[in-house]
């Protein structure tokens, strides 16, 4: 089965790669991730689907998580910033 | 670096609301219905799989293996000198452009598990569009605002095949996850931010090329070429920046119960039959995308559905992400015009021929333009409650699940 990359940036700070996984992956996988993410955790998730800035907040959103910021991080790739 | 007072003025009036921002859906949906209108009156309306069907038809020939092509209102004619195939090159460059512009192209790689999806999810489009017939955008999107009784029709199998393959990719996201613990990452660097990027420069360049394209069409005295290749730029276009994704509007209403998407296209569609409707009622082209309609509706659009689910996009999708940098819709795109291409070979005959189809049956001509319009703007009214009933569903279990 596929696997995610992923580290640990900090205390209570990780970050996911999801670069190369089409959508709606992202918006999915999110749902797992913010379940597992530990409280008051912050999830930096890397996409380079274009629709995952659009559409992955909206789904941090509807499971009461807050994302922080949505940065560009080369052309197609962003890190979406998720608050537990 | 420094810009003058006409160029803030035109970054600010022009490049950034365009290519900065993605657009709302509604803009998407409106501009399609739009669009398609200008492009029926021009020619006929947005399909792209019959041609793509052709080329994998023309792929066979040039092989040794002599086939026709599935679709007779589209025989094997040189792509480039192919009038409906203009729409499709059209697609790719519109999006090629905007993804640059919007600094937004990357070429996407993925693993060999996600190309075998796109495979098969190809496969099953190609099967798929020859049965319906022909693709979603062209079966259901055109063919229900032509007033054809086979648009309506295709969404009995189009919701329950992209549910199917919703499934699939729930499937593998939850298998991704399930060994996935944060306690067990190990430290490292964060990946760093990269620079601005020229992009834009090279989609001005793509720009030119399609302007000299068009050009030179007209030139050659081939204007239909040029008019359809520019509708074809607009769409590519309007897709690209709105995100506008017909597999995401049918998965998206059973896997996570939400319509909005679909309920947008629907108003898309409302916008085109009123347009169409007086069009064809005036006696224009009166039997376009007036498809044969029967058992093989259902069944083409349950096989499509899934198809462009597990594939990652429908034929106008996999073109637009194609031109994005996916990979993976690269190797659908071609799977699904080598398998619809082989249809003659598989079937014997051609689309719309033998035991298989049904004959075609326009509301319009059966019921009169008016009642034929209020049967279609009504079954959208139907499908647009529906999706409220569903999502309603959804809304009910969540209030239920906080009341324990």
């Amino acid at each position: 089965m596929r696997t995610f990359k992923a580290i640990k940036v900090g205390d209570g700070h990780f970050e996911v790669d999801l670069r190369g996984w089409v959508c709606p992956f992202p918006k999915y996988a999110v749902v797992g991730l913010v379940e597992k993410l530990p409280a008051r955790g912050r999830l930096d998730l890397l996409v380079d689907c274009p629709s995952a800035p659009e559409d992955v907040p909206r789904v941090v959103e509807g499971l009461g998580s807050r994302v922080a910021g949505v940065d560009t991080l080369a052309p197609g790739e962003w890190r979406i910033a998720v608050w537990k | 670096m420094t810009t003058s007072p006409l160029g803030r003025r035109l970054l600010e009036e022009l490049y950034r609301p365009v290519f900065r921002r993605a657009w709302p859906v509604w803009v998407g949906a409106v501009a399609l219905a739009l669009a398609n209108l200008f492009m029926f009156m021009y020619a006929r309306a947005i399909g792209v799989f019959p041609q793509m069907s052709m080329w994998g038809s023309s792929l066979y020939r040039l092989a040794g293996i002599k086939v026709d092509a599935p679709f007779l209102a589209y025989p094997i004619t040189p792509v480039l000198r192919d009038t409906h195939s203009m729409i499709c090159f059209g697609i790719m460059f519109g999006a090629a452009i905007s993804a640059l512009c919007a600094e937004e192209f990357k070429l996407r790689c993925e693993d060999w598990r996600s190309y075998l999806a796109a495979l098969a999810g190809g496969v099953l489009m190609g099967f798929g569009t020859v049965l319906m017939p022909p693709c979603n955008v062209g079966g259901f999107y055109s063919a229900t605002m032509s007033l054809s009784l086979s648009g309506p029709l295709t969404v009995l199998g189009l919701l329950p095949g992209a549910y199917v393959g919703g499934l699939l990719l729930k499937y593998q996201t939850r298998g991704a996850l399930a060994e996935f613990r944060f306690e067990d990452l190990p430290a490292g660097a964060p990946v760093v931010a990269k620079g601005p990027s020229r992009q834009p420069y090279a989609g001005l360049l793509v720009a030119l090329v399609l302007a000299a394209a068009a050009a030179g069409y007209a030139l050659a005295g081939l204007r239909q070429c040029a008019g359809l290749l520019l509708f074809g730029a607009l769409f590519g276009t309007i897709f690209q920046r709105s995100r506008l994704c017909f597999t995401s509007a049918f998965r998206e209403i059973f896997i996570s119960r939400n319509g909005a998407m679909m309920k947008w296209i629907l108003l898309s569609i409302a916008i085109g039959t009123v347009g169409m409707s007086l069009l064809k009622s005036k006696g224009y082209l009166p039997m376009s995308f007036i498809l044969p309609v029967g058992v093989h509706t259902v069944v083409g659009a349950f096989v499509f559905g899934a198809g462009m689910a597990i594939a990652g996009g429908c034929g106008i999708g996999i073109l637009w992400r194609a031109a994005e940098g996916y990979t993976r819709a690269w190797v659908a795109m071609l799977a699904g015009m080598l398998t619809a291409g082989s249809w003659v070979l598989i079937y014997g005959h051609h689309v719309g021929e033998g035991w298989l189809y049904g004959a075609p049956v326009s509301l319009g001509q059966k019921f009169g333009w008016f009642w034929g319009t209020v049967l279609v703007l009504g079954f959208l009214a139907a499908f647009y409650l529906f999706i409220i009933w569903i999502e309603a569903g959804k809304h009910a279990n969540v209030q239920s699940h906080q009341g324990r």
